[in-house]
């Protein structure tokens, strides 16, 4: 089937899978920094990387294609197949710098449609929702070369009010979000501790955790409340990995991505999304600073949607999406997708954008060549029975 | 007479004990709970007071209109309507982040973000302080536990603007009117109500062979302008969420089909209400026609009928029995359900045709709820209403209850998708929500010190035998009653039930 599938960006997913010698651990990368952010909901992927050269992209989409690069609210180009939403300038800044790379066609193994085990089977890590009863980025942390070979147990944090499942796990994590309320009496919080340290160690832990985390964000929490959350949340990743022994590895969430109704617009709820996202991922590059060279971001969400538009100018669950790379240690400027087609015939169950490429690819990529982490362990404790999926080759700098 | 159940029932089936409430139930905890299992005489008085459904639903719809008659942005505004109108389940308007970053009006009136907290927020902000006074306040805590249960089953979620004032109009019209009632009569309410038709999108799906999708010159103007078609959330949800539950057997070919069977099924609008006050409205225009299929059954009924019978049928299928009573078990008895447990109330449910007094009933002869181990621990809406309960105060504003509940990731009425709020202790137990409760012990300490209370009676008035000599021992050594309460409230025996 050579023939619909398009060769795109600098290095189509065939090529990338066999080229590339792929790095080993040698190198003790300690300074490394990988940012999960997952888009709960159900991202557009369509929307968010247009295939505006697909020449069945507008009847397709019928009514939500998104415009071609030049138009009115057109699309940002990228190599004159694919581009961006109009709304992720910033996004669009960095693939010029090869910063970022766009990945498309691309899921989970989950091939129904609900969100709850969809997002659940994503962050569970295995090829079943429950498969496991906790999370890949939880499960990775203990295979880290710093747990390995230093002992260390600080090596992740989640940002967010509730411990979301991807982080949670037999591995210590911290967790961080804002708040209005003073910092409680230092004194107080010794005895409490205290406490929890003679009757209750899970209570006993996760207060220990948060001292931590607290010192490291410098406030009692009261820093960025009130702002747009998924950036306060952002900066705050920022801040904490920005420190020389700060975390490795932050999971953030974003919600808001369930686009059933009314999605195209200035001021449809995906376009905002869009915005705030890009607004994110620029706010945690200049938090980084220097250590933004050495940092990845994966942006990831638990299924896509259909490709025709619905009856309420939204769109229903569907099945694969895009995907995005970005960071300083990224080989990016690139889209890498195995590009199946908008034809009826093309579509998955016939009204989804068909999934040629698997997340755990992308994410175990991140893991062994970014972070250093052992393929071994990658098909053991964190993705067991994902070997079909082999790691992407060369996403990275090296 | 049992000081260990009493604490027990006040604190695993309740939502705390009250200074002097486990001495009165410690006679029959357990005839105690049943008591509670009866429909409520009158609705409590801070509810009473609550805007009417109708009133709630053109909430949003004035607001559009204040802003036109403000002169704002035609075309700005036009945009916002459409896509805030109908926005998705799951959009998340958190109000702090609307406010604080309105695009910059340059002209000194409100953008549209500001207008919008400035003019609906008050109102949600009413309603839940109206919640917090009722469950801070009530006689019958295992009733209202309930009714957050099947309020959190149903989710009509405030994070959505167009419903950000229906949650509490559906938690009183849906779950307290049938909370005590059976479950196809409040799930036919739920589908039927405004806040869940508008939540998940069903007032806009139209039958692609309707009378409608042929006639657009007959389109109602909120429709106009906009494609109108299938939209299948609402139909997907009540099968994954309300009824069968996930991974039970139903296809994507079921959802579409039910989709097809509600279509129709809309709002009246508030300016013409039905002759029977509901707001529920039946379009036959929107109605796909035909005889379709749900889960291998027909049903060929014309109009609102088909959708009625395909909900009956879902409300007696096996699985849904199964469903709902893994989700009552582990609300009540722990994480993970034991199954004997989770057989006895499914049995129950499917025996009594869903009577829910009668399967709430069976709770309270589980005997894995009377284990003195604690095994869940509280969401943070509960740890609040229990700290409350105990001490009495302090006594909060809507809008101080917002933004604490925010801050705790709680937010009530506010659930982040369908799915409502997560129900295990994993959701709430890390580093951030346990610093946040001892941020809320050390506030709520200071602000009821003033009392005069004696935090170590309190806690034994309040725990029960549940109370651990090392607690007792660490409030009794507390430099202050203000920091002897706040260990109290930061105790594990406190957090957990």
């Amino acid at each position: 089937m050579i023939d619909r599938r398009q060769m795109l960006g600098g290095l189509s997913l065939a090529s990338a899978l066999t080229a590339a010698p792929r790095f080993g651990f040698a190198a003790e990368p300690t300074d490394k920094r990988l940012v999960v952010v997952l888009l709960r909901g159900a991202m557009d992927g369509l929307s968010a990387a247009p295939a505006y050269g697909d020449p069945d992209f507008e009847r397709a989409r019928n009514g939500l294609a998104v415009a071609k690069p030049g138009q009115a609210n057109g699309a940002l180009a990228l190599d004159g197949f694919f581009g961006l939403h109009p709304s992720l300038t910033g996004l669009h800044d960095r693939y010029a710098r090869r910063e970022l790379i766009v990945f498309h066609a691309i899921a989970s193994p989950y091939r129904d449609r609900s969100h709850f085990d969809g997002q659940n089977l994503l962050e569970n890590g295995s090829d079943a929702p429950y498969g496991l009863p906790d999370g890949w980025l939880n499960r990775a942390l203990i295979g880290l070369p710093q747990a390995r070979r230093q002992g260390r147990t600080d090596l992740g944090v989640a940002l967010a009010p509730s411990m979301p499942l991807m982080m949670r796990g037999p591995a210590r994590v911290t967790s961080w979000s804002p708040s209005l309320l003073p910092a409680p009496e230092t004194d107080l919080v010794a005895r409490v501790r205290a406490l929890y340290q003679e009757t209750d160690p899970k209570l006993a832990m996760a207060l220990t955790e948060a001292v931590d985390a607290n010192a490291a964000t410098g406030a009692g929490g009261k820093d960025g409340a009130g702002g747009q959350e998924f950036v306060v949340l952002m900066k705050a990743a920022a801040k904490f990995m920005a420190e020389p022994n700060g975390p490795c590895v932050a999971m953030i969430d974003s919600t808001g991505w369930d686009t059933h109704a009314n999605q195209a617009g200035t001021y449809s709820p995906l376009t905002r999304n869009l915005m705030t996202l890009d607004h994110g991922i620029q706010a945690l590059a200049d938090g980084l600073g220097d250590r933004w060279s050495s940092t990845a971001v994966v942006v990831v969400t638990e299924f896509g949607r259909m490709v025709a538009m619905n009856g309420t100018s939204g769109t229903d669950h569907g099945t694969a999406s895009a995907a995005f790379l970005v960071g300083g240690a990224v080989a990016g400027g690139r889209v890498l997708a195995d590009w199946p087609g908008l034809k009826p015939a093309n579509l998955y169950a016939a009204r989804d954008l068909k999934p040629t490429a698997d997340l755990r690819s992308l994410t175990k990529a991140a893991l062994r060549d970014h972070l250093g982490m052992d393929e071994g362990l990658l098909e053991t404790a964190v993705f067991p029975g994902s070997g079909a999926a082999r790691p992407f080759d060369g996403l990275f700098r090296s | 007479m049992s000081l260990q159940d009493a604490a027990i029932a006040a604190n695993r089936f309740g939502l705390g004990a009250r200074p002097g409430e486990l001495a009165k139930i410690a006679g029959d905890p357990r005839g105690w709970l049943r008591a509670q299992l009866t429909p409520e005489a009158a609705l409590p008085a801070p509810l009473a007071a609550l805007p009417s459904t109708a009133d709630d639903e053109a909430a949003f719809a004035r607001w559009l209109a204040t802003l036109h008659l403000g002169g704002a942005d035609g075309a700005a505004l036009k945009a916002y309507n459409v896509s805030h109108g109908a926005a998705s389940m799951s959009e998340t308007a958190s109000t702090a982040s609307m406010a604080s970053n309105a695009m910059a009006p340059d002209d000194g009136k409100l953008s549209v973000e500001q207008s919008y907290v400035r003019t609906l927020l008050p109102r949600y902000a009413t309603a839940l302080e109206a919640r917090i006074d009722v469950a801070t306040t009530t006689d019958r805590p295992f009733f209202e536990r309930l009714v957050h249960f099947w309020s959190n089953h149903f989710t009509v979620s405030a994070a959505k603007p167009a419903v950000i004032a229906l949650p509490p109009s559906f938690e009183r019209d849906v779950v307290r009117a049938h909370a005590m009632g059976r479950f196809e009569d409040m799930l036919t309410a739920s589908t039927q109500h405004p806040g869940m038709l508008i939540y998940l999108d069903n007032y806009l799906s139209v039958g692609p062979n309707s009378f409608i999708a042929g006639h657009s010159e007959y389109l109602p103007e909120y429709l106009r302008g906009r494609m109108t078609g299938l939209n299948e959330n609402l139909a997907r949800e009540i099968l994954e969420l309300h009824t069968l539950g996930v991974r039970s057997g139903y296809t994507q070919a079921d959802v579409t089909s039910f989709a097809k069977i509600i279509t129709g099924w809309s709002v009246q609008g508030a300016r013409r209400p039905s002759p029977d006050g509901r707001l529920f409205h039946f379009q036959p225009s929107f109605h796909e026609p035909g005889t379709h299929e749900l889960l291998g059954v027909s049903y060929p009924q014309d109009g609102v009928e088909q959708g009625e019978a395909a909900l009956r049928a879902l409300a007696k299928h096996p699985a849904t029995a199964d469903h709902i009573a893994t989700k009552l078990v582990r609300h009540f008895v722990a994480d993970d359900p034991p199954p004997a447990a989770v057989a006895r109330v499914a049995k129950m449910f499917r025996d009594s045709d869903g009577d829910l007094a009668k399967v709430s009933a069976v709770l309270i002869d589980l005997p894995e709820a009377w284990s003195p181990a604690s095994a869940k621990l509280k969401p943070p809406e509960d740890y609040v209403v229990s700290a409350m309960r105990a001490m009495g105060g302090p006594r909060l504003t809507g809008r101080q209850l917002t933004a604490v509940f925010d801050r705790m990731g709680q937010k009530p009425y506010w659930a982040p998708g369908p799915d409502g709020w997560a129900d295990a202790a994993a959701n709430w137990i890390g580093p951030d929500p346990v610093w946040k409760r001892i941020e809320w012990a050390d506030a709520a300490g200071k602000a009821m010190a003033t009392s005069g209370v004696d935090p170590v009676v309190l806690a034994k008035e309040t725990l029960g035998p549940s109370v651990s000599p090392a607690t007792l021992e660490a409030i009794k050594r507390a430099e202050s009653p203000a920091q002897g309460l706040a260990l109290m409230l930061a105790s594990p025996e406190f957090q957990r039930r």
